[in-house]
């Protein structure tokens, strides 16, 4: 949080980073007790977080549907006042502009056709545009994880779903915060343009590739309402998937590899960019020194081995 | 909605069912050290391509094979287990050892 603070001056390049805050809504006595759990532990942390009662989300969200007797009846919110939105584009090209500027050499439209080892150690990749030899390599590539790290000979804990989301025509500025509710499956909010952006959990089964099922859209479009009726005239404008690399802790991998010299930064699966920077910065302090910083340790591949799993199971509104 | 054609129940939408896994060859229990025992159980081939998986009609809890292309999104079979389960699989450790 601290460093995408920064991230636009450092970048020279305006990410849109705005400060809204988020709500997770409660709908069960469960739900309410694991949110005061949470709020503890993040406040442990140093994160201002904090379970809030009905009349606190009546007034961070007017428009929010509150019935006493509804269906899943809201009972309490955990209210994270630093939650952000940026742009993520913005935040990939400020990425892009910084490192060049840096010295860094980007190839687009450049395909990984093959990873090379020898003596277990990496050695070089092979490319549609010639073989580049190096001698260190990270592999940050998302949904393909698996199949880029086949290319190294690494068989890894990973199912790739792809995930959907939409958004809605543009509406009067209405709703601040960002809201989700991991019951309903569903999290909305209202961007800068006024669209209202509606995801939710992942695809039922595995896949690579961005497809639009009507299903997802339907249960969307049903969980969405269940919150905010008013949208029942909305249009969708667009929908779109990504896929995402599932861990089976939901945890990301980062660290070490049983190749040489071949660092892994894969499993994200729902967590989007929100880590992208301290990701980057502790990862290249792992290639640098070649020893894992204390911080990403613990997400090793290795855990799985010693089933130290890190049981994660607090994405947005995401299926799990 | 998308059909899945299940082989006791015939044609049915995919939302009946529960995907289960890929299917890959289980090491011996009894023999196996406890690495390649966490990669059976964690780790997965996660191919892009045609696979081969485990699912089940949840309805009628029927467990089924199928082959499916995870690029196109295509179902190209479904089958019993029994064309590839022909003998029981003993979980039980063996005696003497």
């Amino acid at each position: 949080m601290k460093l995408y603070q920064n991230l636009s001056n450092e970048f020279g390049y305006n990410i849109m980073m705005e400060n809204r805050g988020q709500l997770t809504l409660a709908h069960s006595d469960a739900a309410v007790r694991s949110f005061r759990w949470r709020a503890e532990v993040n406040q442990h942390l140093g994160v201002r977080s904090e379970l809030v009662d009905r009349q606190t989300i009546r007034e961070l969200v007017p428009n929010l549907n509150m019935p006493e007797d509804g269906r899943y009846p809201i009972m309490a919110g955990l209210w994270h006042a630093d939650g952000a939105t940026a742009r993520h584009d913005a935040v990939a090209w400020g990425y892009m502009k910084g490192a060049c500027e840096r010295g860094v050499e980007l190839h687009q439209l450049t395909e990984v056709e093959d990873v090379l080892v020898s003596n277990g150690k990496v050695t070089g990749v092979k490319t549609n545009r010639g073989t580049i030899s190096c001698g260190s390599v990270v592999q940050a590539v998302a949904g393909t994880s698996s199949v880029v790290a086949k290319m190294a000979g690494i068989k890894l804990p990973v199912h790739s779903f792809p995930l959907q989301a939409m958004v809605t025509q543009p509406y009067k500025p209405l709703l601040t915060p960002h809201v989700s509710s991991p019951h309903v499956h569903v999290y909305v909010h209202q961007t800068s343009r006024g669209e209202f952006v509606i995801g939710g959990g992942s695809d039922p089964y595995p896949l690579y590739n961005t497809r639009s099922t009507l299903d997802m859209k339907e249960s969307l479009a049903a969980a969405a309402l269940e919150l905010f009726p008013f949208l029942s005239q909305a249009r969708l404008m667009r929908q779109w998937a990504g896929i995402t690399d599932m861990t089976p802790d939901y945890s990301p991998i980062m660290g070490l590899s049983p190749v040489e010299n071949y660092y892994l930064d894969a499993g994200w699966g729902t967590w989007g960019f929100k880590a992208t920077p301290i990701c980057g910065q502790t990862m290249a302090e792992l290639v640098a020194t070649g020893k894992p910083p204390e911080l990403i340790k613990p997400f090793e591949l290795e855990r799985f081995y010693r089933h130290q799993q890190i049981n994660e199971a607090g994405a947005t509104a995401a299926s799990h | 909605m998308k059909i899945l054609n299940c082989p006791l129940n015939g044609p049915r939408n995919i939302s009946e069912f529960i995907y289960g896994g890929e299917l890959h060859e289980m090491p011996d229990p009894n023999r196996c050290d406890s690495r390649e025992w966490v990669e059976h159980v964690y780790f997965h081939e996660n191919a892009a391509g045609i696979v081969r998986e485990w699912w089940c009609h949840s309805a009628t809890s029927y467990w089924f094979l199928a082959e499916r292309n995870t690029i196109t999104d295509e179902i190209i079979r479904t089958f019993p287990a029994s064309e590839v389960f022909n003998q029981r699989v003993e979980f039980t450790a063996v005696e003497g050892e």
